[in-house]
């Protein structure tokens, strides 16, 4: 039998883990522009991720060139918000938009590595449904969210996680809404 | 945002978890009873709620998720864990249970097999038999192997059918699934025994079993329940645990005293005794 070398056992395991590591995406997308456009249509210009609770805000003049240009809104990430809610296998990454009175303006799944999200949380029509919600829906799968059996794990995850992120944004930054 | 309540959590799940412990309650008094309509019972159960309506099954995801250690939440999944649990410690104390009457896909099968004609059956040679049950075996180390290097977690569709109660399929997928159903047809529980990674696993965890069917010592020269066994766990005198599914079939043919040598012999031996004298032997393991 081939001995196996001190430094070949090293480079494995050092790749192995690496595989191991990278097998949930721990970073967001860094630059959602797209995502950002389609949630906020009308907007001229958004703010970088920032602030605490992390966010983005949507602007329909740009703030550069107009200092009191008034908030269309805020976008967030549902990773951000609530980073323990996963669903089958790990994080359920959504991109989610709230209007100053707390109706969401969208939700975009970004990225999700569920068994079954291919045919659950991955179709546009997933998030598309969210549309138009408010903070004070039930979000109840199977009445209000859609259900689809074999992948209720992921969907009931990504519908929390939506649902919780955005009340707690609406808490913190949208005074009119949580009012 | 105000704070989750307990009722807000187990509410939704009341109905399913009730459901599930009937489920399970059926399949172990079959189990027990040695009852061969409640073990139907439980079959169209398995089909219909886990199987159609739930979707829940043990697969090799599952694995996936434990290699991972990246499980669904638990307070919102608790019938995932009851299920999970139910599965680990039946199968340490009886053997592939799960196999026999609580997966909706083997389930299925077995359905499949009540209905259609016993002439389509194609009697797999014995030496084919023992040998294409390692199948799954090495299925199991593939997919095991594959997902480690990539983490693909869609490998899940190539290896098991299980995706098909959810109804979503690719046209190959459907192709293949048809495939699988046809050679069922011919050789039963097919894809149960020769083929099924989480089956594999469990038959690994089965040789653990703590309370094994009894064997006679009559069992040593007799083949009549190596000849009913449709698993083809009985090989002379022993019992595979690996993959003996616990169907019951052998157990009730122990207990049939106009069948079994052992009670032919017995009987035979005592002529005067009345004939209700020996009571049916407890066999339950």
């Amino acid at each position: 039998m081939v001995k196996l070398s001190a430094p070949f056992v090293l480079v494995f395991a050092a790749v192995s883990s690496a595989v191991l590591l990278a097998a949930t995406r721990i970073i967001t997308n860094p630059k959602p522009d797209a995502e950002l456009k389609q949630l906020f249509p009308s907007a001229a210009a958004f703010s970088p991720l920032a602030g605490d609770p992390l966010h983005y805000e949507a602007y329909a003049t740009d703030p550069k060139t107009n200092p009191s240009a008034p908030r269309l809104g805020i976008a967030f990430w549902t990773t951000d918000m609530v980073p323990d809610e996963h669903g089958y296998h790990g994080p359920i990454h959504i991109i989610v938009g709230l209007d100053l009175k707390g109706t969401i303006t969208g939700a975009i799944v970004d990225y999700d590595s569920e068994p079954y999200g291919y045919f659950s949380v991955e179709p546009p029509k997933f998030g598309a449904q969210f549309k138009g919600k408010t903070i004070r829906d039930p979000f109840v799968v199977g009445r209000d969210v859609d259900a689809v059996s074999r992948a209720s794990i992921s969907i009931a995850s990504a519908t929390r996680a939506i649902r919780d992120g955005s009340r707690l944004i609406a808490g913190k930054l949208l005074p009119e809404a949580a009012r | 945002m105000p704070a989750e309540r307990w009722q807000d959590v187990l509410g939704p799940q009341a109905l399913d978890l009730a459901l599930l412990a009937l489920f399970i309650a059926l399949a172990l008094i079959s189990f027990f009873r040695k009852s061969v309509r409640l073990k139907y019972a439980s079959l169209v159960f398995a089909v219909g709620y886990m199987g159609f309506f739930k979707s829940h099954l043990i697969s090799v995801v599952d694995i996936f998720g434990l290699i991972d250690r990246n499980l669904p939440i638990f307070k919102y999944n608790i019938s995932y864990y009851v299920l999970g649990v139910f599965v680990l410690a039946s199968t340490v104390l009886w053997g592939r249970l799960y196999c026999g009457r609580v997966c909706a896909f083997g389930a299925l099968t077995q359905l499949m097999d009540a209905v259609l004609p016993s002439r389509l059956r194609v009697d797999v040679p014995r030496n084919l038999d023992r040998n294409a049950a390692w199948i799954k075996y090495g299925l199991l180390a593939f997919v095991i192997v594959y997902f480690v290097v990539t983490h693909d977690l869609l490998v899940y569709r190539f290896v098991e059918p299980f995706w098909m109660f959810g109804l979503f399929g690719t046209t190959a997928m459907w192709i293949g699934l048809g495939a699988l159903l046809l050679a069922t047809v011919f050789v039963r529980n097919l894809y149960c025994r020769f083929l099924c990674p989480v089956g594999a696993l469990l038959g690994v965890i089965s040789n653990v079993t703590v309370f094994e069917i009894k064997r006679w010592s009559e069992c040593k020269t007799c083949k009549i329940c190596e000849k009913a066994c449709e698993w083809g766990a009985i090989q002379g005198p022993k019992i595979v645990k690996t993959e003996c599914v616990r169907c019951d079939d052998c157990e009730r043919l122990y207990a049939d005293q106009k069948k079994c040598p052992h009670w032919i012999i017995l009987l035979r031996a005592r002529p005067s005794a009345p004939k209700s004298a020996p009571a049916a032997p407890s066999v339950q393991a």
